[in-house]
Parts: structure tokens; sequence; C-alpha cells
């Protein structure tokens, strides 16, 4: 785990060495004199309400690396191959092909292991049902994400899992081109069966606030706070424990059509039931991080 | 197949119904205002535009230059890239009043604006 989460650190500082070479250029811009930007991923893990430009393409590549458990070394990931288009001023679909690797040892209930899997396929269907206008600040999508796993997610054990992510997504524009407040609400219903022929079900459901400022025309800064609650059920009724995560966020584009997203969460409070430690590490991980890259067209 | 499975596939299935559903637009029926655009030496002209509120806008871009150029709007949610030295047409929804700032992707320089109320 400590070599996976050296490893991302050593690019986060590679990161920020970049922006703040940057962002020394681009002091004496002017904000008023900058394009709009697409909001959709200048928040790390929350989404922001953007669905792109009607006609426009892009692929992407966006991989989240979990790390930390309570005991041993662990470090999972997924990456999304992602292709996305906007086929209407109002709608944004979205579908791709899983990758998992898993890095497991000796964490209490998990199997060691250490593979790399073609893991399962998604797609995802965003409205926009509040655009921001030059009078209105909010901007509001709705987004559903169905997933098909091969692999779980967190043990790397074969099952087949099937998720339903819903989620609202909304922003708001305190300055003009400059300051930015996202939010999100989640509701993440699951099914799974085991390789032992057992059928579990589970839910996440939580929300998050963020706060992005864009100090150049191509770089965004920022934070986030996620609050995650854990259910063994699909209907919120039987409540595992819950999870605060903190952290970062960065988002430069490269170019016009090509652009990064980068992003490290730390969990800085939770408990799980039954269990008086601190943190939850059952159903959650120590901590997380996001990279993103995609090129439109 | 699971109960939990098939219970999952029509949830899914239920959510995307409604996203068709709403995504619907009750404006495409209504006529939409023309707005004519030059594209020459790099530049929108005219580059201030007005247009009526809550009604579609049909922008026809004609490019005089002998390079292609993309008219995007972030707040328009639109891009087309125009040819040389040839017209394109670009489809816009219903707008609310406000600001709509337009630009060429491929010059920095080439900015205009749409006022509608």
């Amino acid at each position: 785990m400590r070599r996976w989460a050296g490893q991302w650190r050593s690019l986060g500082l590679m990161i920020s060495c970049v922006l703040f070479g940057c962002a020394g250029g681009a002091r004496a811009q002017d904000a008023s004199s900058w394009k709009d930007i697409e909001t959709k991923y200048i928040f790390g893990f929350t989404t922001g309400s953007g669905i792109g430009l009607e006609g426009e393409k892009e692929f992407t590549i966006d991989t989240i690396g979990r790390f930390g458990k309570r005991d041993g070394h662990y470090a999972a990931t997924e990456t999304k191959y992602e292709f996305e288009f906007t086929p209407s001023q109002f709608i944004q679909i979205e579908f791709g092909a899983l990758g998992a690797t898993h890095n497991i040892g000796g964490v209490t209930d998990l199997d060691d292991r250490s593979q790399f899997a073609l893991s399962g396929a998604f797609a995802e269907f965003r409205y926009l049902a509040l655009e921001r206008t030059s009078s209105n600040p909010l901007a509001v999508t709705l987004a559903v994400e169905p997933t098909v796993r091969r692999i779980d997610e967190t043990s790397g054990e074969r099952v087949r899992n099937f998720e339903l992510e819903t989620i609202i997504n909304a922003d708001l524009e305190l300055m003009r081109n400059r300051l930015f407040a996202g939010f999100n609400l989640l509701y993440e219903p699951e099914g799974t069966r085991t390789a032992m022929g057992d059928t579990l079900r589970e839910a996440k459901f939580g929300g998050s606030a963020a706060l992005s400022l864009r100090i150049a025309s191509n770089i965004v800064v920022g934070g986030e706070v996620w609050y995650l609650r854990h259910y063994d059920s699909i209907g919120l009724s039987a409540f595992s424990g819950d999870a605060v995560m903190l952290g970062p966020t960065l988002y430069i584009a490269f170019t016009p059509k090509m652009f990064m997203t980068a992003a490290w969460n730390t969990q800085v409070w939770g408990r799980e039931v039954g269990n008086p430690v601190s943190l939850n590490l059952a159903e959650f991980q120590r901590n997380r991080a996001r990279l993103k890259f995609a090129w439109e067209f | 197949m699971s109960a939990a499975n098939m219970t999952m596939r029509k949830l899914t299935l239920a959510a995307i119904c409604v996203i068709s559903t709403l995504a619907v637009s009750p404006s495409q029926a209504q006529q939409a205002t023309e707005l004519h655009v030059t594209y020459s030496k790099g530049q929108f002209q005219p580059s201030e535009l007005r247009a009526p509120a809550d009604k579609p806008v049909t922008f026809r871009v004609k490019n005089l230059d002998a390079k292609a150029m993309e008219f995007e709007s972030k707040s328009l949610r639109v891009e087309k890239v125009v040819a040389a030295n040839s017209e394109g047409v670009i489809n816009v929804r219903a707008l609310k009043p406000g600001r709509y700032e337009f630009y060429d992707d491929f010059n920095e320089k080439a900015r205009g604006a749409l006022t509608v109320q």
C-alpha cells in the first residue's frame, strides 16, 4: 500500500510543481477575458453540472485508486475507458469498459492477491435539469450510471455485480468565471452474487460539497468534502457505517481539447456499526485518488 | 439471475425512461429567430447580437476566411466547425434572458456575444 500511495504522492508533487509554474505566469490575467469553463470536471470526485456541447465527443481515461485498510497493505484501482457524447443541448451519454487492479496482502477478511483484470462495463445518462445563465448562477444535472462488474471492487474476487449510481450534480458560480461551488447528492444501490452463490445487497448514500478557484484561464484548484453512509440493504434500512473524506482537487486544460483532473481524499472521520474503532475502513478506504485525462474531438 | 440483479435492472430501466421523457424539448416546434453572422479576417461581424427570450435561435455563420473556424459557446452548449468559404447553421434551444458569449475555438481573439431579452 505504501509503495502505491508513495507513487500517487510523487505524482501529486509533480502536478503541484506544474501548477505553481503555470500559475506564476498567469497572475496578471483578467478573469473577465477568460472563456466560460466546463464545470463537470473541476471539483475532483464531485461532479459538476456540465454536459458538454451539442455534437461534442470525448475519450476519457479515468482512474480511481483506493488505498489503506485497517491492517496489511491494500491498493485497488478501477479505470474507466470511456467514450462520451452530447446528442442534444440537454443530454449527455457516456459508456465504456472498466479495468481493475488489486494489490492486497494481510488484510483481515480479504484474500491476498495481485491482479489486473477487465472488470466490467458501464453507461451514464445525464440530463441538464436547470441551466446556468448570466442571471442564474445555479445549474443542476441529474444522472444515472448502471454498471456491471465481474470483479468485486473491494476484494478483487470473481462476482456478478450490478450497481446503479443515481446522482444529482449541482454547481454555483460564486464569482464570474473565477469561483465555483459544487454539490453532489448520491444514492448508489448494488447487488452482488458471489462465487459461492450468496447474494449481497448494499447501498451507499451521501453527498459532497466542493469549492474551486480558477487561478488561470486553464487551471482550477480547490477542495472537497464527502460524507458517505453505507447500508447492508438497497433500501437504506440496515445502516452499517459512515465516513467523511476530505482533500484537494486540481484541473488543468493543456489545450482547448485536452485536459486532466486530479483529486486526493483522505478519510478524516468514520465509524463502523458494532466496532468501536476510529475511521470506517471496512466499507471505505483510508485514502482515495482520482486521475482523469480527456481528449475532446 | 438473482432477485437483487432483477430489481437493479428494473430500477435502471425506470431511471432511463424518466431521463428520456425529460429530454424531450418543448421548444422544438417554435419558429426560430435567425441570426446572420459573418466571420472575416478572424473577427465576427457583428460581434454583438440580440434575440428575444424563450424562442429558439438559428445562427447562420458565413466563414469568408481561407481557413476553417469553429463556432463554439459553452453557455449556448454548441460547437460547429465551419469550413473555409462556406456557411454553417447552428440551432440553439429557446433561451432564457441573459448574455451568451461565443468564440472561434481556433482563434482566441475572435469573440462575440448574444444578448437575449
